[in-house]
């Protein structure tokens, strides 16, 4: 064969075009051809189970008949793929197969086994990884990994003598992350917020209702809101309201305060903020909660402190996983804060955040409904007239109501006695509006 | 002030009462909760429940509330007075505060949530009443408030509203109408099957044959002209299906300009999912009739294809004026391959006849500078396949394997990459020895390539051919038989040329000559469903002389795609006459199975119809004659869809067998041909081939990938790709073959670079295995099908319409794959050919009203389903704006740019014809004026 001293790459056996080969020769690497990419990023691995394993999707998402007919369709293919499984597994157990399958991948593997960071992968089959003690190894991928696995930056397990990558371990998020996820509901549900029945309509509306009918906005043609903000005086139920919504839905919670993302490090601020939405994107349908945004979401202004810059830097990530490049699927976000108008514009911009809830201090039905809750399972004396704190003038807010409430039961409690009364009410008032109003006597600068 | 210990009282009661309510459908169980203390609330007695109005309600509501609710307690009192007019009043006050309620979605509305204690006494109120105008409109009120009273699947709405007011439905809300409309349906449902109605309906209705429906209709003809006025297309539809009413549509003044075409699109989609043929039949049927009131007969004729309808084609014309839509519409015939002949006109003929094809086809090519020719080692890219390799480079000294067999995959790589152009480098060129470099039966291929590169250039083509017609060569004079047939397929030409040239080679004495011909006719006429060609293949069908099946296989191949989807009587005894005669012998050769192909195209997609001949086959005690069962069946089964079809080939998938399993790679296929043209039993498909590759043998492995690639022809999804490449290098090298073979044919004419690298990748790893080798040579060519610009998909028009001649020329090349080793990786690999019947040019190119190309701008982007969803919304995603000519890919769709034209058929693809916007005109007119 013509098979020159350049070692000419293309001239491979099994093309047998005699004539061709001296063409080829002559002008060899006509032209340049990228090869196709190889995927990177961390893109890949939130779209789900791969094709052979999902379901498809199902258009139209409004109710009607196609839909169901579609969805029909899809049990039926399921209900013959579980008919031809059982059949199979009658004729030879799937264990047994497993089994034999699990003994040969052991054996490919081989022991023991280190570990590994994929510093980059070459092709489908090939990738660079550095192991731990220091060189880097161009290495084969097996075939039994999971290519839509692995991504740069992973840690993979390695075969102790070729280095090849035989398996890949899994789970990395950040622990800071998987600490914010509310595991156990609060115990607080709607019924226990006094009043707020416009706000509590508008958060369902815009939280609950879009993970729950997302066809309804669809019918309509919009997109739902993707976010809500919570503001008002201290006291008056932000975060209540927020534990009401943990404790009702079905989907993740996840909550942080905002305090919490600021971190030690630089960039360990944003990054945990993008953690905190990937492991939301991951887990949606997701309600994510930031508690006192102010603490990172206040107005930029320039400064030369390390620590503020950073501080907006991770502003600026939110800024981006609100309503960034990407598209956020299942996330709702509910943000509460006491100060919103210190907050920077572009936080609460249309878009990211969709509505603004106010909490008003609350007026006297309302009042009387929080007080109704907070005594409803206290023994009050025949004297207690609640009607008179309700209709006085002070400004109390629900968490000051709740004070009172407490503080009158304390009271009580010194004295030993079983029943609350009316006086201790009013001492307690007293002493809660005099703690509120931060020890200045009453009409000093009248 | 009240004693203290009734408010603690109050309060202790209240508070559970007050959680809000969820949305309306999650409510009712917590509905059911919370009646309990009502109901205990009101028989605790009067003075108890004015206590607690006094202290608990000013807690609990405000004062506009508590009026409302004073209100309407009155009047539920007063609507069981004696005195009507007092309660008319009353009813009135009912209905007046029911109706004008504004809430949110997320709460029930307050005089309901008010009312619904005294649902029983409405009732009762309503049992007492007179029969009269105050009757109805309690009835009313009542079965507004049944939709979330009343038990669940009692259909008390409807029970009220039959006995009330059957006008304006529309003032009680749509969430009204819509329940009504759920409980209709399972009405006239239940009325239908005969069993007791639910609940309900007191009376026992008697047992005759056509139950009584009229007062349901009364309630459909109210509603479904509301949900059609007020954008609710889908919820119109679903309930005329449900009451089997759907050529109301036709007569409604209310599918108008503005959403008959949501309605028609809602309609097609639904089509594919009824599992009933009449039922699918009448819903195209009744999508056609709305089409065609409204003059969108491009459209309707789309529809009338679905449908296979030739009447229908032939009344469109009819009934078409326009010379420009009658363009269209001919295009469209053309593109489907269609037999249809214009009696009268014959510039209709000429474009339904593909006559232009060429030019146009050449035309896109030189816009799009590809005209230059290709030779394979283009394709091949040997320089580039090599950098992954380093390991393997020491064989490269290694002994070449079979200059032959690489010859003959390059004619085909040139063949297929030059298709159409009229230019190449290996075979056309004067004076070329390229010919005389293969041997025997590659010099037919070899000269049938000929006709691959002057596709459908009918003249051009036979001056080229003509010589080798009269060679001393026998390969090479059948070859040009075969030629003569490629080089017309799908091209009508008054003169017939491939019918004369090929007529007297098919009668003739030479086997090879005979079997070329036989090819070329099919190819040539495929669709035709021409009786002349029919004479002249039945006898070579019938021919019992010979033992080499070949001959006869090819011939029934033929003849079915020549009559595909016919059903054709005289074609089907002859082919199951064939078989149920030939001796075990014959139908033990591979090229028997052809036969059974032959007989499943000449049903393809006719569901029942082949019933009849299915029987006549079972009889055959050869297990062809199971394979053949097979083939027939999913090919009259073919994208429809029927999974109770996919169920019973799934059985026969399940069955344990190791030799004769012939039928199960049948079954495999015959999965992936029922379940294609429709995206969620293709997803659902791929998950069971999983399955298939997972528990199945090795009949059953190999023929996977080929379904695979049946289900994405011209689509090279992914996930699909990634798959396949899997299977590429399987330890059995038959499923490695169709794996590569699987890759080509999704990436037909897409030059797609991960298929064409792994290709490549392939070529190395097989680079001395003759036989994988030859796949993968040919895999590379079909990727690049006519250099990119020609597909193999046999859907078209939005892959709304099925090409039976495409999904023939498909099927014919993936059985001969099941049998590779037999067929063309020995001496029939000229069967793959038989693609020619399902290339075609993946173009979107603009015409004006006399066929002229114009350059208009479009956007071309990824279709996206609009079906069912409210407002415009975006027909395409990721767009691009071209000028035509444009390629369009399988899942791509177009729309114009500009509006200084109008399409006239509504789908833009192959050739479409545009007619000036006279409003674009006279806007443009009217800015020059003003400025």
């Amino acid at each position: 064969m013509g098979q020159g001293p350049s070692g000419l790459p293309g001239a491979g056996p099994g093309r047998g075009q005699g004539g061709k080969q001296d063409k080829d020769e002559k002008k060899p690497k006509k032209k340049f051809e990228p090869r196709p990419p190889t995927r990177t990023g961390r893109k890949k691995r939130k779209k789900g189970p791969s094709a052979a394993v999902r379901t498809p999707q199902v258009f139209p998402t409004a109710k009607c008949r196609l839909r169901v007919l579609k969805l029909e369709r899809i049990k039926d293919y399921l209900l013959l793929e579980e008919e031809y499984i059982k059949n199979q597994e009658v004729f030879k157990p799937r264990e047994e197969k497993d089994q034999e399958e699990r003994a040969k991948m052991e054996e490919l593997r081989g022991s023991p086994l280190s570990v590994g960071a994929l510093e980059e992968m070459i092709d489908d089959n090939h990738a660079i990884v550095s192991s731990s003690v220091g060189p880097e190894y161009y290495v084969n991928v097996l075939s039994f990994v999971n290519q839509d696995l692995l991504e740069p930056g992973c840690f993979v397990l390695l075969h102790n003598k070729v280095m090849s990558v035989v398996g890949i371990l899994g789970d990395d998020a950040d622990p800071m992350v998987s600490v914010m996820k509310v595991d156990k509901a609060p115990l607080e549900s709607y019924a226990d917020i006094g009043g707020l029945e416009s706000q509590i309509q508008e958060i369902k509306e815009a939280v609950e209702l879009p993970l729950t009918h997302p066809e309804l906005y669809e019918d309509i043609g919009i997109k739902p809101p993707k976010g809500v903000i919570l503001y008002g005086e201290p006291g008056t139920g932000k975060t209540l309201l927020a534990k009401a919504v943990a404790n009702q839905t079905s989907a993740s919670f996840l909550r942080v305060v905002g305090s919490e993302l600021i971190q030690k490090y630089l960039g360990d601020g944003p990054k945990l903020v993008r953690e905190l939405f990937r492991v939301a994107d991951e887990m949606s349908p997701t309600i994510v909660f930031i508690d006192e945004i102010d603490a990172v979401g206040s107005k930029r202004y320039e400064s030369n402190s390390g620590g503020t810059r950073e501080i907006q830097r991770t502003m600026l990530e939110l800024l981006n996983q609100l309503d960034g490049f990407d598209e956020r699927g299942d996330v709702k976000v509910i943000m509460a804060t006491n100060k919103i108008e210190s907050l920077d514009p572009a936080l609460i911009r249309p878009g990211r955040i969709d509505r603004k809830i106010e909490f008003p201090l609350p007026d006297i039905k309302t009042k009387r409904r929080i007080f109704g809750i907070h005594t409803g399972r206290m023994t009050l004396s025949d004297d207690v007239d609640l009607e008179v704190f309700i209709m006085a003038k002070d400004e109390l807010s629900g968490a000051d109501i709740k004070a009172i409430c407490t503080e009158a039961g304390l009271l009580a409690l010194r004295e030993r006695r079983m029943k609350v009364c009316m006086d201790d009410f009013v001492k307690a008032k007293e002493k809660a509006l005099y703690r509120k109003k931060g020890n200045v006597p009453e009409g000093l600068y009248l | 002030m009240p004693a203290p210990d009734a408010q603690k009282q109050a309060i202790s009661i209240k508070v559970p009462a007050k959680d809000p309510k969820k949305p309306d459908d999650g409510g009712k169980p917590l509905d059911k909760k919370e009646e309990q203390p009502q109901d205990e609330k009101a028989t605790k007695g009067k003075e108890k429940g004015k206590r607690e109005k006094k202290v608990g309600e000013p807690e609990e509501l405000s004062e506009e509330d508590r009026l409302l609710k004073e209100g309407l307690e009155l009047a539920v009192t007063r609507s069981s007075d004696t005195d009507p007019e007092i309660q008319k009043a009353a009813i009135a006050h009912l209905s007046r505060e029911i109706r004008s309620a504004t809430t949110s979605m997320t709460s029930v509305p307050k005089p309901l949530k008010f009312l619904r204690p005294h649902y029983a006494a409405l009732v009762a109120a309503y049992d007492g009443c007179a029969p009269g105008d105050n009757r109805r409109a309690l009835a009313d009120v009542l079965s507004i408030m049944a939709m979330t009273t009343a038990a669940p699947g009692a259909r008390d709405s409807l029970r009220y509203k039959l006995a009330g007011n059957v006008k304006e439905l529309g003032q009680w809300g749509h969430e009204f109408l819509r329940t009504l409309a759920g409980q209709i349906g399972e009405e006239y449902s239940a009325r239908i099957t005969g069993e007791a109605p639910a609940g309900g309906e007191g009376e026992a209705k008697p047992e005759d044959e056509e139950p009584d429906v009229s007062d349901l209709m009364v309630l459909v003809d109210e509603i479904v002209p509301f949900h059609l006025q007020h954008n609710a297309e889908a919820e119109a539809v679903d309930l005329l299906v449900e009451v089997q009413r759907l050529p109301k549509l036709l007569e409604l003044p209310f599918v108008d300009d503005k959403n008959y075409e949501r309605v028609c699109l809602y309609l097609l989609r639904m089509a594919d999912y009824m599992s009933d043929p009449d039922d699918l039949a009448s819903m195209l049927e009744v999508a056609h009739r709305l089409y065609r009131l409204r003059g969108r007969y491009v459209e309707a004729l789309r529809v009338a294809l679905r449908l296979d309808r030739q009447d229908e084609i032939a009344e469109l014309f009819a009934e078409c004026e326009d010379g420009a839509v009658r363009k269209q519409m001919a295009l469209l015939l053309g593109r489907h391959r269609s037999s249809y002949t214009h009696p009268e006109d014959d510039a209709i003929n000429e474009l339904v006849g593909n006559a232009a094809l060429s030019d146009h086809f050449l035309a896109l090519a030189r816009d799009l500078d590809v005209m230059e020719a290709k030779t394979p080692e283009d394709i091949y890219k040997s320089h580039l396949a090599d950098s992954a390799g380093f390991s393997r480079r020491r064989d490269a000294g290694a002994p070449q394997v079979d200059s032959a067999r690489a010859n003959l995959a390059s004619t085909f790589v040139n063949a297929f990459v030059n298709a159409g152009y009229g230019q190449d480098s290996l075979i056309t060129p004067e004076g070329n020895s390229w010919l005389y470099k293969n041997k025997d039966h590659g010099m037919l291929s070899a000269a049938a390539s000929i006709g691959m590169v002057l596709l459908w250039n009918v003249e051009e083509g036979l001056t080229q051919i003509d010589k080798f017609l009269y060679s001393g060569e026998d390969h090479i004079r059948a070859g040009a038989a075969l030629a003569v047939g490629i080089v017309s397929s799908g091209v009508r030409n008054e003169s017939d040329p491939a019918l004369a040239l090929l007529g007297e080679h098919a009668e003739g004495a030479n086997a090879a000559m005979r079997v070329a011909a036989a090819c070329g006719l099919g190819i040539a006429y495929a669709g035709a469903r021409r009786t002349d060609v029919m004479e002249l293949l039945v006898p070579l069908v019938a021919n019992t002389d010979t033992a080499d099946m070949a001959e006869v296989g090819l011939a029934a191949l033929s003849l079915g795609l020549v009559f595909a989807g016919t059903c054709d009587e005289e074609v089907g005894s002859a082919l199951a006459q064939r078989l149920m005669e030939s001796t075990d012998t014959e139908l033990d050769q591979g090229m028997a199975r052809f036969v059974s192909l032959g007989l499943g195209l000449l049903f393809l997609n006719k569901q029942e119809k082949a019933d009849a001949v299915l029987e006549v086959v079972k009889t055959i005690a050869h297990p062809i004659g199971r394979f053949t069962e097979v083939v027939l069946e999913s090919c009259a089964y073919a994208a429809t869809g029927n999974v109770l079809r996919v169920q019973k080939m799934l059985h026969l998938c399940a069955e344990h067998l190791d030799e004769k399993a012939d039928y199960q790679a049948a079954a495999v296929l015959g999965i992936a041909l029922i379940a294609m043209g429709e995206d969620v039993g293709t997803d659902m498909a791929l998950r069971a081939f999983d399955h298939l590759l997972h528990y199945g043998g090795l009949p059953i492995r190999r023929a996977v990938p080929l379904a695979l690639a049946l289900m994405h022809v011209g689509n090279p999804d992914y996930g699909v790709v990634d798959q396949l490449s899997r299977l590429t290098h399987d330890a059995d090298t038959e499923v490695a073959q169709n794996a590569i073979m699987a890759l080509g044919l999704i990436a037909a004419g897409t030059n797609n670079s991960r298929v064409a690298q792994l290709l490549r990748q392939l070529s190395e790893f097989y680079s001395r295995e003759a036989g994988p080798l030859f796949v993968t040579r040919i895999a590379q060519g079909l990727n690049h099908l006519g250099k990119g610009l020609m597909t193999l998909h046999p859907f078209h028009s939005d892959r709304l319409v099925l090409s039976p001649v495409a999904l023939g020329g498909l099927l014919a090349v993936v059985f001969a794959c099941l049998d590779a080793k037999n067929t063309i990786l020995d001496k029939h690999h000229y069967i793959l050919y038989f693609l020619a019947c399902a290339m075609q040019p993946r173009m979107l190119m603009a015409v004006d009203e006399d066929v002229k190309p114009l350059s208009v701008t479009v956007r071309v982007g990824q279709a996206v389903e609009t079906v069912g969803q409210a407002g415009r919304p975006k027909t395409i995603t990721g767009f691009q704006t071209h000028t035509t000519p444009v390629l369009l890919g399988v899942r791509d769709r177009a729309e114009l740019a500009t509006n200084e034209y109008m399409a006239l058929g509504g789908v833009l693809e192959g050739v479409v014809v545009l007619r000036r916007n006279p409003d674009a005109d006279a806007a443009a007119a009217a800015a020059e004026g003003s400025t």
